[in-house]
C-alpha cells in the first residue's frame, strides 16, 4: 500500500530531540519499508530538510509546535496526494480534517497517551473519530481500557502492542561493549563499589522520584553499599528549574547516600547509565501509559522496581523480571520492594537476566512493526463502511448513526489482553 | 542568536541587559517607523530574559518591550491588548504597529512590540479609596476582555479549568513543606512550620472539597470567550490613574479565567498588608468590583472558596524548596507567626460576608 505516517505536531522524526513516539516511529520504520511505500509527515526542524527520502522512506516535513497550524499543513498535504492508509500517531483530532480531504482512504490510529480524554476532544468529535478509523492501536491496555471505558464502541478496533527497544544499543553492564564504559562511569562518579539505583526520567510530581529519595534513608540503614544515579534534566540550571524539581535537590542533598545527579543526559548516551546501574525504579504516582524506561531497562538486563500505575505493571512478572509497588505514593512501600530485591543477589541476577531475555524476543522492534503490519493487513482487506465514506463535519451526528460494519480485529496471542499476556511472558522468560 | 536569562551581581547596574539584547533592540527599531532619540531600560526579569526600555521618540514617549515568554504565548497577550484597545477602546497603551503593519518584531527568538506610553500616570493611593478605584478598574478591564478570540498561531493561554489542579498543588505542596521541615529540623523556623502546616493544610482541602461542591464545573462551561481575561498580576503598580482614569499596563501575562481570581489576589494581598482582615474593606473592594462587572451569586460563592484557601501561607513559603538552609531562619519564622495572626483574623470576615449575596439576591 501506499502509506502516510503523519506524527505529531511537537517533536520531528527522527528523533533528534527524542520522545517516546518519536523513538517508536524510528524504531518501526526499517521494517514497515520492507512491505509498504512509506511517507512521513511531521514537524519540520532546523537541523532537517523540509522534504527528503532516506533508506526508501520518504519525510515531509511542515511548520507545527501549535497544533491548529500543523493540521492545517497536514490537511494541505493530504489534499495534494493520495494514499491507500493513513496511519496518525497520537492525534485524534487529526482524523475529522483528513477525512475530508481523503474520503477513500483507510485511517487508522496510534494512543500513546490520554488524547482521548474528555479535556482534549470532545465526546462528539471523539465518537465520529472511533466511527472513521478503521483501528486504534494502543502502546498499553491501559491506554485501550482508557479509551474502551468512554468509547465502549472502539472496542472492536482496539489491539494493543507493546513498543520496543534497540537491545543492540541497551547492553547490561556486564556485555563486552558495555563493561568498561560501566566500570568508567561508576569511577568517575565514586560509586564503583556500590550498588547503584538508577531513576531515569522527567523530574515532575507525576514521576514521583521524591518517594523514591524518601525511601532512602531507611533503606541505607538495611544496605550500606548504596548509591543513588538520577538521570532527568534541569537539576543544576536555575533557570528553568522547577518548584518540584527544587525540592527534590532539597530532599537529595540530606540523603546519606551518595546522589548522582546527571542532568540532561543526551538521548543517544543515555544506555551507558542504564550499563552503570543495579537497579531501575520508576516512580510514577500518575496513571501512566506505559513509560519507555522500562524496556531500556529490561535491554540493559536490570532487575526493574515499578508503580501500579497505568500501563506500567503490564510489562512486569512480578518476581521474575521486577517487582510492583502497590501504594507509589508511600516510600515505605519502596522501601519493602526494593529490600525484597536488594537483599538476594541470585533473584537480582535473575531478574535482571530475565528482563534481558524479554527485551530480546518480545520487545524487538521487529515484532513491533510485524504486529502493525498485520492490523495494517486487516484492514486493507475491509471494505470502507458506508459511514466511513460519508464525509461527517458538517453532517448532524443523527445522519450518522449506522455503525461500522467492521469485523474484529483478530487478536494474536501476543496481543491478548492482560492475563494471557502474562502467560506469553512467562513463557518468553522460560524458553 | 537566541536570547537566554542572565545573571545580575552587585557590581552590575540594577537595570543590567547583556550588550547582545542592547543591540537586538536597536535591530528591532528599525523596523519602526520611529526617530529614537533616547532609549533607557526601565524594568529587566534576568532570570527569564525580558526587559522594557522608555523610549523618547519623534512621535512621543514610547515603551519597548521584550516578553520574555515562548513566542506563540506573547502572541495570545499581544492579541489580548490589541482586541481591548481596538474593539473595547479599553484604557490600555495601543501598539505602535511596524513600517510592514505588524504589532511584534521576532529576534533572538523572542518577540518584541513597542506601545505607547502613557504620561501621566499615577499610582493611587494606598488606602480604601484607592483599592476601590483599582478594583473599580479590574471590574471595567475584566469586562472588556470578554469576546476575545486569540489570533490564529497563538497558543491559548488558559487557567479556566485548572482551578481543581492548582487547589490540589497547594494541598500537595504543603506535603513538601513539612518533608523539608523535618529533613531540616534544626534550622530555627522548621518547628514553628512544623507546627502549623497541618492547619494550614487541612484549610487547603477543606477550600478543595468545597471548590468541587461549589457551581465551579457549571461556571467554566460558559467558555473561555465568556468570561474573558484575567491580568494575573495586578495591583498598585499595573493599574493607575491617567489623565482620563484608570489605566492597566503589563498585560504580558493575561490569560482567559474566572475573573474573580485577580480579584481574589488584590484583597488577599492587601489583607496581607493591613496585617489583618477588615470586613469593611472586603465589602467595599467587592462592592466596586461588582459596580463594573457583576458577579452573580454563583461567582460570589466561587470568590468566597477562593479566599478561604491559605493563600498567603502558600505563597510565602513556597520558597522554602529552593534553600531550606537558608529559608527557614528566623526571618521567616516570624514571617510565619505573621500569617498565622493575619489569618485568624480572616475566617470572622469571611464568615460575615459569606450570605452577602444571598440575602441581597444577585446584585
Amino acid at each position: 500500500m501506499n502509506i502516510l505516517m503523519i506524527c505529531t505536531e511537537k517533536l520531528p522524526v527522527p528523533p533528534v530531540l527524542g520522545g517516546a513516539i518519536q523513538t517508536y516511529i524510528a524504531g518501526i520504520l526499517p521494517h514497515l519499508r520492507r512491505a509498504h511505500r512509506i511517507t512521513v509527515l511531521g514537524v519540520q526542524h532546523e537541523t532537517l530538510p523540509n522534504e527528503e527520502t532516506i533508506d526508501g522512506i520518504h519525510y515531509v516535513r511542515v511548520p507545527g509546535g501549535i497544533f491548529d497550524t500543523y493540521c492545517d499543513h497536514v490537511v494541505q498535504y493530504v489534499q495534494a496526494h493520495s494514499f491507500d492508509l493513513i496511519h496518525i500517531f497520537n492525534r485524534p483530532r487529526l482524523v475529522l480534517p483528513i477525512r475530508q480531504v481523503a474520503p477513500h482512504a483507510k485511517i487508522t490510529l496510534s494512543m500513546h497517551n490520554d488524547m482521548f480524554q474528555l479535556a482534549k476532544i470532545n465526546r462528539e468529535e471523539a465518537e465520529q473519530v472511533v466511527r472513521q478509523v478503521s483501528a486504534i492501536v494502543t502502546i498499553s491496555n491501559y491506554i485501550g481500557q482508557v479509551i474502551r471505558e468512554l468509547y465502549p464502541e472502539a472496542e472492536e478496533k482496539l489491539r494493543t502492542i507493546y513498543s520496543g527497544v534497540d537491545s543492540e544499543r541497551f547492553l547490561p553492564g556486564s556485555h563486552p561493549h558495555m563493561a568498561s564504559t560501566r566500570k568508567q562511569l561508576r569511577q568517575a562518579h565514586g560509586i564503583d563499589q556500590k550498588t547503584v539505583i538508577l531513576y531515569a526520567g522527567r523530574l515532575s510530581p507525576n514521576k514521583g522520584v521524591d518517594k523514591l529519595i524518601q525511601a532512602l534513608p531507611e533503606l541505607a540503614k538495611r544496605f550500606n553499599d548504596l548509591a543513588l544515579v538520577i538521570v532527568g534534566s534541569k537539576w543544576f540550571s536555575e533557570e528553568g528549574t522547577t518548584d518540584y524539581i527544587a525540592y527534590v535537590r532539597s530532599l537529595a542533598k540530606r540523603l546519606p547516600v551518595p546522589v548522582v545527579a546527571t542532568g540532561f543526559v543526551p538521548p543517544n548516551e543515555i544506555q551507558n547509565w542504564f550499563a552503570a546501574a543495579d537497579l531501575f525504579v520508576c516512580t510514577s504516582q500518575w496513571q501512566e501509559p506505559l513509560a519507555r524506561v522500562h524496556y531500556e531497562a529490561m535491554a540493559a538486563g536490570l532487575p526493574i522496581v515499578t508503580t501500579a500505575r497505568g500501563g506500567n505493571p503490564e510489562v512486569i512478572v512480578p518476581n521474575e523480571n521486577g517487582v510492583v509497588v502497590e501504594r507509589p505514593e508511600d516510600p515505605q512501600d519502596f522501601v519493602e520492594k526494593m529490600t525484597q530485591i536488594l537483599s538476594n543477589r541470585t533473584l537480582m541476577k535473575k531478574m535482571g537476566d530475565n528482563g534481558r531475555k524479554l527485551a530480546t524476543s518480545l520487545y524487538r522492534w521487529e515484532r513491533v512493526a510485524s504486529d502493525l503490519l498485520h492490523v495494517w493487513q486487516h484492514v486493507e482487506q475491509t471494505d470502507l463502511s458506508s459511514a466511513q465514506a460519508v464525509v461527517p463535519v458538517e453532517a448532524p451526528i443523527e445522519q450518522v448513526v449506522e455503525k461500522p460494519m467492521l469485523e474484529p480485529i483478530p487478536q494474536r496471542e501476543k496481543a491478548a489482553p492482560n492475563k494471557k499476556r502474562k502467560k506469553t511472558f512467562v513463557w518468553a522468560i522460560t524458553t | 542568536m537566541f536570547i537566554e536569562p542572565w545573571i545580575v551581581d552587585e557590581t552590575m547596574h540594577e537595570f543590567f541587559v547583556p550588550d547582545y539584547i542592547e543591540q537586538m533592540a536597536e535591530d528591532v527599531l528599525r523596523h519602526y517607523d520611529l526617530s529614537v532619540q533616547s532609549r533607557q531600560v526601565v524594568t529587566t526579569k534576568p532570570d527569564k530574559g525580558g526587559a522594557i526600555w522608555k523610549l523618547e521618540t519623534n512621535k512621543g514617549p514610547k515603551s519597548l518591550k521584550l516578553l520574555h515568554r515562548r513566542p506563540t504565548r506573547s502572541l495570545f497577550s499581544l492579541g489580548a491588548q490589541r482586541y481591548l484597545v481596538d474593539v473595547q477602546k479599553a484604557n490600555v497603551p495601543p501598539i505602535v504597529q511596524t513600517k510592514d503593519g505588524m504589532d511584534y518584531v521576532e529576534a533572538g527568538g523572542k518577540l518584541w512590540f513597542v506601545a505607547e506610553w502613557i504620561e501621566p500616570l499615577f499610582p493611587v493611593t494606598k488606602d480604601l479609596e484607592g483599592a476601590k478605584q483599582l478594583c473599580y478598574a479590574l471590574g471595567e478591564f475584566h469586562r472588556l476582555s470578554k469576546g476575545y478570540v486569540p489570533p490564529k498561531g497563538a497558543e491559548i493561554a488558559s487557567r479556566l479549568y485548572k482551578w481543581p489542579k492548582t487547589y490540589e498543588k497547594t494541598i500537595s505542596k504543603m506535603d513538601w513543606f513539612r518533608q523539608l521541615a523535618n529533613v531540616y529540623k534544626e534550622m530555627p523556623a522548621s518547628s514553628m512550620l512544623l507546627q502549623v502546616v497541618d492547619h494550614f493544610q487541612a484549610q487547603a482541602r477543606e477550600s478543595f472539597a468545597r471548590l468541587q461542591q461549589s457551581p465551579y464545573n457549571q461556571l467554566v462551561e460558559l467558555g473561555h470567550s465568556e468570561w474573558g481575561l484575567v491580568h494575573q498580576d495586578y495591583g498598585w503598580s499595573n493599574g493607575q490613574m491617567g489623565a482620563n482614569g484608570m489605566w492597566i499596563i503589563d498585560l504580558d501575562g493575561v490569560a482567559f479565567d474566572l475573573p474573580i481570581r485577580d480579584l481574589r489576589k488584590l484583597i488577599s494581598g492587601t489583607m496581607a498588608d493591613l496585617y489583618r482582615w477588615d470586613v469593611h474593606w472586603v465589602r467595599e473592594m467587592i462592592r466596586a468590583y461588582n459596580e463594573a462587572n457583576p458577579i452573580d451569586a454563583s461567582l460570589y460563592e466561587v470568590l468566597m472558596i477562593d479566599l478561604s484557601l491559605p493563600n498567603e501561607f502558600y505563597k510565602n513559603l513556597k520558597e522554602v524548596v529552593y534553600d531550606p538552609e537558608l529559608f527557614l531562619n528566623e526571618q521567616t519564622m516570624q514571617l510565619i507567626e505573621t500569617i498565622v495572626a493575619t489569618d485568624a483574623t480572616k475566617w470572622p470576615v469571611l464568615a460575615e460576608i459569606e450570605n452577602d449575596w444571598k440575602e441581597n439576591g444577585n446584585r
